[in-house]
């Protein structure tokens, strides 16, 4: 069955069953493989997307539910990695392995959106993906970072 | 650095036309296959309008310079650190430089080019060790020299000594002509130098060890472009999802395709039956790790267009196992009693003997005793395990988030049975290993798979289900530990029974301090439980587990002697002829304010380890951890904070240093708080991360205190990976003693009551 779909502001058709998981159809049918597998049950946040605008974890998204809404991965978060974050994480060394850090950014990203001066509070509620490097402490601190450039 | 002995310095930087070791081999690297694009990170052929200077360096006509390296990037920098060793020498702009994948084909059709000295610690393991790091200084200076060599025969024969290479400039001097290196690469890559240049002291360097860049693959990463193994995209290729035996050593007995041949994209089944023959077709050659420690599984895997499509298919599929021994260990209570009834005297091999421990122990003036547990934890490699491969008559592509390609290479070799110059590996980038990706029973499953599909490549992917429950755990280990202390409260006799799980290691607690020569009698003895479990290294075998013990035991004796258990820890490690380890000692507990005055629920702990020490002093990495926690009337547990200190010798990154004791450190909380896998009937009970839970942001300390006066200035530079996660759980369960007076002997944590009145 085709559904149309728009990802990171372009229109795509995909034949799949509908209740296919939007995180596999990004990754195998559209071939956009930032966005990653990391558990299958909305635990780990790798394969965070915005819906809308909002972060969504696409292993828990079906197809059909995101037919005629706004998708954006990691791919489409700017078209010159140069979104403060994307610039602090690398400036600040923010990943090790790299592989949670798009989820990790996707959270981050929707976060500053809903609340440009994020507390501690705020990063720990809306940023819970699992980094089993352990990169927490520079994701905090790279998204404190990147509220007070926003600002200016 | 000691000049490494096979090698001279002309072997680092002779060019690449030798073929190897006598074999009548054919084949050859160039032409083996088409280059790829610049985010998959394996090595392709180099192309003719770029400079080959060895099989480690190439430089682009754009100034590219790519650097090949043979230690897979876990997270933990060290194809960035490797490049920046190159850049030291060779005076390249660093923004010009990227990383690549060596070939473990190309090593072997090319008589060893990236593994003289020994496979395992050439495809593996750290950036600093000095063998690496040496030919890295080496190939930068002899290429340096090569593009002077060149630009002075374009610029008519000037002298040599009159051009200065910098940032991938080199300068006539007098007449301020200039050559990008890009210009003369080609023609510099051809150059023999009549003696190689010298690569100059560490105290001359401006580049290592100053400065901190960024990892080179970050830009890749926050725009999602990296390529790790599950991203891996070949024309025409199938996916599968796979089921191996929930009880290891099981066999799949029967299953029904029929019911799932209707399903979308639905393509077959693969079985994987570990008893059909497997051989390599030639036997002389040898792997870095025996190739048994791959044996492959029984399972059956499903394959299809797409990986969903094979996933529901799967869950879908009726099979039926039949699991063998294992299923006698019905639950962990059973499994655990067995360990501790096993600890109740001496085992059957003895470790370590030294004085009369047995007669004099009970005879002191007091004596202290406990009974440890650490139980199976997986390592949750946060990219599940998986891989790609096309098998066809006459030749293997691999395309593996390997933690050892070569090692990768031998087993997909043996599983096709074609000749080693038949089989491609193509490292990828790597999302987590801490050791589950070394034996390569990964590479073993999707070979095997695939080679039932052959000519397509299929990528095999485990669900987070199955990549914990198919783990390689780290061993589940239980310890009787008893000391006899002198009136001063010091040990002068101590005996440890332990027992574990097959693959366990115990060998931390003879090879530490105390084993080797701070206590005068020691009676060390170990008992293996006949458990079908597969085990495998975890971030250190053994040592996590013992370091728990040692140092929480070592709290107790402290409590029992009446001395503060820092200064205990002091006392113990004066007569050690390591001053790291007190240094490290005094440094973090100066930056954590120890012995502070905190209300009840809240305390401080403190604990040392070292991880590559290996029996001596001087050696590995020494580190110490004091934590700080909060544990609330009704029992929760706050980290409130943790400080590290360390002795690697000497450092060469800070920030690189101070990143991988941060994650080894929230590895080490994670570890100790949570993790511990639970058996029924055979089978590991957890699948996923509601059940077997993860530390998040909000679970740790905003910052971690990572402090550099441990460091003694020897000169090592001991490796950072692994060390850290160890004297962070025995500090939290020791401050957890001090805030409720709970002394928790066993992990994970979560699993005990630490309320209090
Ligand atoms: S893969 Fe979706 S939350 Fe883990
Ligand atoms: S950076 Fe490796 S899992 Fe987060």
């Amino acid at each position: 069955m085709a559904t149309a779909l728009k990802v990171n502001g372009k229109q795509y058709t995909v034949d799949a069953d509908p209740s296919t998981p939007m995180l596999w159809i990004l990754r195998d049918n559209l071939n956009m493989t930032g966005t990653k597998f990391g558990c299958g049950i909305a635990q780990c946040g790798a394969c965070t997307v915005h819906m809308n605008g909002e972060a969504v974890r696409s292993c828990q998204l079906p197809l059909e539910a995101a037919a005629n809404a706004e998708i954006t991965t990691i791919e489409g978060l700017t078209s010159d990695n140069k979104h403060p974050l994307q610039q602090l994480w690398a400036e600040m060394n923010v990943p090790q392995c790299g592989y949670c850090q798009a989820g990790m950014l996707m959270a981050a990203a929707a976060l500053l959106k809903d609340k440009p001066n994020p507390t501690d509070e705020d990063i720990d509620n809306y940023v819970t993906n699992i980094c089993r490097c352990g990169t927490y402490p520079r994701v905090r601190a790279a998204i404190h970072r990147a509220a007070t450039m926003l600002k200016s | 650095m000691g000049i490494h002995k096979e090698i001279s310095r002309r072997d680092f930087v002779i060019s690449t036309a030798v073929v190897g070791g006598g074999l009548a081999i054919t084949a050859t690297w160039s032409g083996a296959f088409a280059a790829s694009g610049s985010t998959t990170p394996w090595a392709t052929p180099t192309p003719a309008n770029v400079g080959e200077f060895t099989p480690w360096l190439t430089i682009a006509p754009d100034d590219t310079v790519t650097v090949r390296v043979n230690s897979p990037d876990l997270g933990n920098g060290i194809v960035t650190q490797f490049a920046m060793t190159m850049t030291e020498e060779l005076e390249c702009d660093w923004d010009k430089v990227r990383v690549e994948y060596a070939s473990a084909t190309r090593d072997y059709l090319e008589g060893g080019v990236y593994s003289k000295g020994g496979g395992l610690s050439y495809f593996s393991g750290r950036s600093t060790s000095p063998g690496k790091m040496e030919i890295m200084l080496q190939v930068g200076a002899s290429a340096r020299e090569r593009l002077k060599a060149a630009a002075a025969e374009q610029w008519g024969g000037v002298p040599v000594s009159e051009i200065e290479a910098k940032k991938s400039v080199l300068t006539h001097k007098p007449s301020g002509r200039t050559l990008r290196y890009g210009e003369v690469a080609v023609k510099a890559a051809a150059i023999k130098l009549e003696t190689e240049p010298k690569p100059k002291p560490q105290s001359e360097w401006t580049f290592l060890g100053k400065a901190s860049p960024a990892k080179l693959q970050i830009s890749m990463i926050t725009n999602g472009s990296l390529v790790y193994g599950i991203d891996v995209r070949e024309p025409d290729m199938l996916y599968a999802a796979i089921l191996q035996s929930p009880v290891h050593g099981g066999k799949l007995k029967s299953y029904d395709f029929d019911k799932i041949k209707g399903l979308p994209g639905v393509r077959g089944v693969a079985v994987v039956d570990p008893s059909e023959p497997r051989k390599m077709a030639d036997d002389k050659v040898k792997s870095p790790f025996p190739l048994g420690l791959s044996a492959p599984q029984s399972a059956i895997a499903v394959i299809a267009d797409h990986y969903w499509q094979a996933k529901v298919a799967l869950d879908a599929l009726p099979v039926e196992w039949d699991d063998g021994p294992g299923a006698q260990w019905k639950t962990t209570e059973q499994l655990n009693k067995a360990a501790y009834d096993a600890i109740q005297k001496p085992g059957s091999k003895v470790e370590l003997t030294r004085g009369n421990t047995l007669e004099i122990i009970d005879k002191q003036a007091k004596v202290v005793e406990g009974t440890y547990l650490t139980p199976f934890n997986d390592h949750v490699t946060m990219e599940p395990l998986n891989g790609t491969a096309r098998v066809t008559a006459d030749r293997v592509d691999v395309w593996h988030p390997s933690q050892h390609s070569q090692q990768g290479f031998y087993i997909a070799a043996e599983e096709t049975g074609l000749p080693l110059e038949k089989v491609f590996f193509h490292q990828t980038w790597v999302g987590t290993g801490f050791g589950r990706r070394v034996y390569g029973d990964d590479v073993r499953m999707v070979v095997a798979v695939a080679k039932k599909f052959p000519g397509r490549p299929v990528q095999v992917i485990w669900s987070r289900e199955e990549s914990i429950r198919q783990g390689r755990f780290r061993a589940l280990m239980a310890t009787k530990l008893k000391a006899g202390l002198d009136k001063d409260g010091m040990p002068v006799a101590f005996t440890s029974y332990s027992a574990g799980a097959k693959g366990f290691s115990v060998r931390g607690i003879p090879d530490g301090a105390y084993g080797v020569s701070i206590i005068p009698n020691v009676h060390i003895t170990s008992e293996v439980l006949n458990t079908h479990f597969l085990t495998g290294p975890y971030r250190g075998p053994g040592y996590n587990s013992s370091a728990f013990f040692m140092e929480t035991f070592t709290d107790e004796m402290a409590l029992a002697a009446g001395i503060d258990p820092l200064e205990y820890r002091l006392r113990l490690y004066a007569k050690w002829p390591d001053a790291g380890w007190t240094k490290c000692l005094k440094e973090v507990a100066a930056k954590a304010n120890w012995g502070k005055s905190l209300p009840k629920g809240r305390g401080q702990g403190i604990a040392i380890s070292n991880w590559g020490m290996g029996g001596k002093p001087e050696a590995g990495t020494t580190v110490a951890c004091v934590a700080e926690v909060e544990v609330s009337k009704k029992g929760d547990l706050k980290i409130v904070a943790l400080d590290v200190s360390f002795d690697t010798g000497r450092i060469v990154n800070e920030d690189a240093i101070r990143a991988q004791v941060e994650g080894g450190a929230i590895f080490g909380v994670n570890m100790t708080l949570n993790e511990g896998l639970h058996i029924k009937d055979g089978r590991i009970v957890e699948g996923n991360y509601d059940q077997y839970p993860m530390v998040r942001m909000a679970d740790i300390p905003k910052t971690i205190g990572v402090h550099f006066g441990g460091l003694s200035g020897h000169d090592r530079m001991g490796e950072i990976g692994e060390p850290p996660v160890g004297p962070i759980g025995p500090a939290i369960g020791n401050a957890i003693f001090r805030a409720t007076g709970k002394r928790l002997r066993t992990t994970p944590f979560r699993e005990h009551d630490l309320s209090w009145a």
